[in-house]
């Protein structure tokens, strides 16, 4: 059956086979396909881990199905961090010189063909790739500035909350809306005006009179490799202005070195003991915990509200090289939600992580602000976290903990509408879900960390 | 042969491109130029390790010294 996301491209489509992706190929892209497959083109791009690999499977005069590498669990770039969506930006410019390079092009740039696996982004539509013809200019050049260089620059004046356009816009941010957002002084800057102001301008102009027609211009090749290479030049020097709030969040907790140690190994015994293979830590910060845990996890999803902290944990795992984590941005209150055609091109983050179905959940520091920020009740708190995963790992602060008693404060008369918050009601209504097997009250802290197993399997 | 049109690739954006090219010959050109300047007064810094890769893709790179040598 054909993949809900996967009609655009007339080429092939993607459709899954007893849970297997695979990917069917049409005649309209054998040429395409043939050529690729008969050059080094795709082993060259799956060494350099650019490319997800595939296998051919069959080969018919009606079609050829290729199977790709697996991945486990897809991004979307609005669930990217700053640098997450940066380095899709500059694998997609990369690829485009490869591809000019080999006289080939991208016929188009979209950020959903990038995702996130083995720690690195990969290109994964296998089918972008068509025969670059003499002087054409780049056919996807408008779709790259819309989902990628006019997002990125969004947050670099803006902050990171612009990367999450995507997700009203599935196909790319309007131009004009682009231009209308960032400063006035951005029109001194030749890049920016050129790829931005002056696109907007062109395709205003140019929305009206249009035939139908192409071809009406041309490029040389140097002077698309330039474009390509200034944008590549600016994007990997652009940066966020805004500072973190959560960044050093770990030295301004409130318990000891000795407590946080203390969770750090609890943590690591119990999933050893469970010998969990795949995870995930739903308000994983940098990912410190799930980086402390010493067993050989095939896949731990690291997800955080803060943008900034999705980061320092992509830059920790490209610094140390790391493949088993995918740090992903993740606002438990309000998760990705299904988008596109019949809301079925990109599945809600609940659908995926159902799919998942990761073996062990963490939930560290997090309920007190789901319960008291979000006003979620224990029960459907309950529900959220027996729906994706067996074991629940979850940190309770106690009524006394300092950051609960802020929290509470914060709701001033309202403060005794959420009495409801105490250890003795969490534990009766979790155990509707769950069954309770370890408990332990960290050291100098009004904290308590369990390990529950899902009763519904 | 074949182009395969299924998304608007936007009129404007495409006759755009020559100018953009230009801005950007010009951009690489400047920058070019100030490096070499830098670098006759002694004043370019080094290249800082940078999180992200450069642009090529390593093996091309490999293939155009082979290239080179034929």
């Amino acid at each position: 059956m054909r993949h809900t996301s996967s009609f655009r491209d007339p080429s092939g489509h993607v459709f899954i086979e007893d849970g297997i992706v695979k990917r069917t190929i049409f005649p309209i892209y054998f040429q395409q396909y043939k050529t690729l497959k008969a050059s080094t083109f795709f082993d060259k791009l799956f060494e350099a881990e650019l490319l997800i690999p595939h296998q051919e499977l069959s080969e018919t005069d009606e079609e050829i199905t290729i199977q790709p590498e697996q991945i486990p669990f897809i991004t979307y770039p609005y669930e990217w961090s700053f640098n997450q969506y940066k380095e899709a930006a500059l694998l997609t410019l990369k690829l485009q010189k490869y591809c000019l390079q080999h006289d080939f092009s991208l016929k188009d740039a979209s950020a959903f063909n990038v995702t996130f696996h083995k720690g690195k982004a990969v290109f994964i539509d296998t089918l972008s790739f068509d025969f670059y013809e003499e002087n054409q200019p780049w056919r996807a050049y408008k779709q790259f500035i819309t989902h990628f260089f006019g997002p990125l620059v969004l947050a670099h004046y803006h902050g990171a909350q612009s990367l999450k356009l995507l997700q009203n816009f599935i196909d790319g941010v309007p131009v004009k809306m682009i231009a209308s957002m960032l400063p006035f002084r951005t029109r001194f800057n030749a890049v920016l005006y050129s790829n931005i102001h002056l696109l907007a301008k062109f395709e205003d102009k140019h929305n009206e009179d249009y035939e139908g027609k192409q071809n009406t211009s041309s490029l040389s090749k140097k002077a698309q490799l330039n474009i390509i290479t200034v944008l590549f030049d600016f994007i990997k020097k652009l940066k966020l202005k805004e500072h973190t709030e959560w960044g050093n969040y770990y030295s301004k907790t409130n318990y000891s070195d000795s407590a946080f140690n203390e969770k750090s190994r609890l943590i690591n015994t119990w999933v050893s003991n469970l010998k969990s293979k795949t995870l995930i830590d739903v308000g994983g910060n940098d990912g410190t915990f799930v980086r402390h845990i010493n067993y050989k996890y095939e896949l731990a999803l690291v997800g955080d509200i803060d943008n900034n902290a999705v980061d320092i944990n992509f830059e920790t795992m490209r610094r140390n090289r790391e493949t088993k984590i995918l740090p992903l941005v993740l606002d438990v209150l309000n998760p990705s939600p299904s988008i596109g055609f019949q809301n079925d091109e990109r599945d809600s983050f609940i659908k995926r992580i159902q799919k998942f179905n990761p073996e062990a959940t963490l939930a560290l520091a997090l309920i007190h602000h789901i319960s008291l920020s979000g006003n979620v009740p224990f029960e459907m708190s309950a529900q959220f976290f027996a729906a994706f995963s067996n074991y629940l790992i979850i940190e309770f602060p106690k009524r006394e903990d300092s950051w609960v008693q802020r929290l509470l404060n914060t709701k001033g008369e309202f403060k005794e509408h959420f009495d409801f918050y105490n250890l003795e009601h969490f534990k009766a209504t979790y155990s509707n879900w769950f069954e309770f097997i370890e408990a332990h009250h960290l050291d100098n802290s009004e904290r308590i960390l369990f390990l529950l197993k899902s009763k519904h399997d | 042969m074949t182009y395969l049109l299924y998304f608007d690739p936007g009129l404007g954006a495409m006759i755009l491109q020559a100018i953009v090219a230009a801005v950007a010959g010009v951009v690489l050109f400047s920058k070019n130029l100030l490096y070499k300047i830098k670098l006759f007064l002694g004043i370019a810094k080094p290249e800082k390790e940078d999180l992200f890769d450069d642009i090529d893709v390593k093996d091309s790179n490999i293939d155009q010294h082979s290239e080179s040598k034929e």
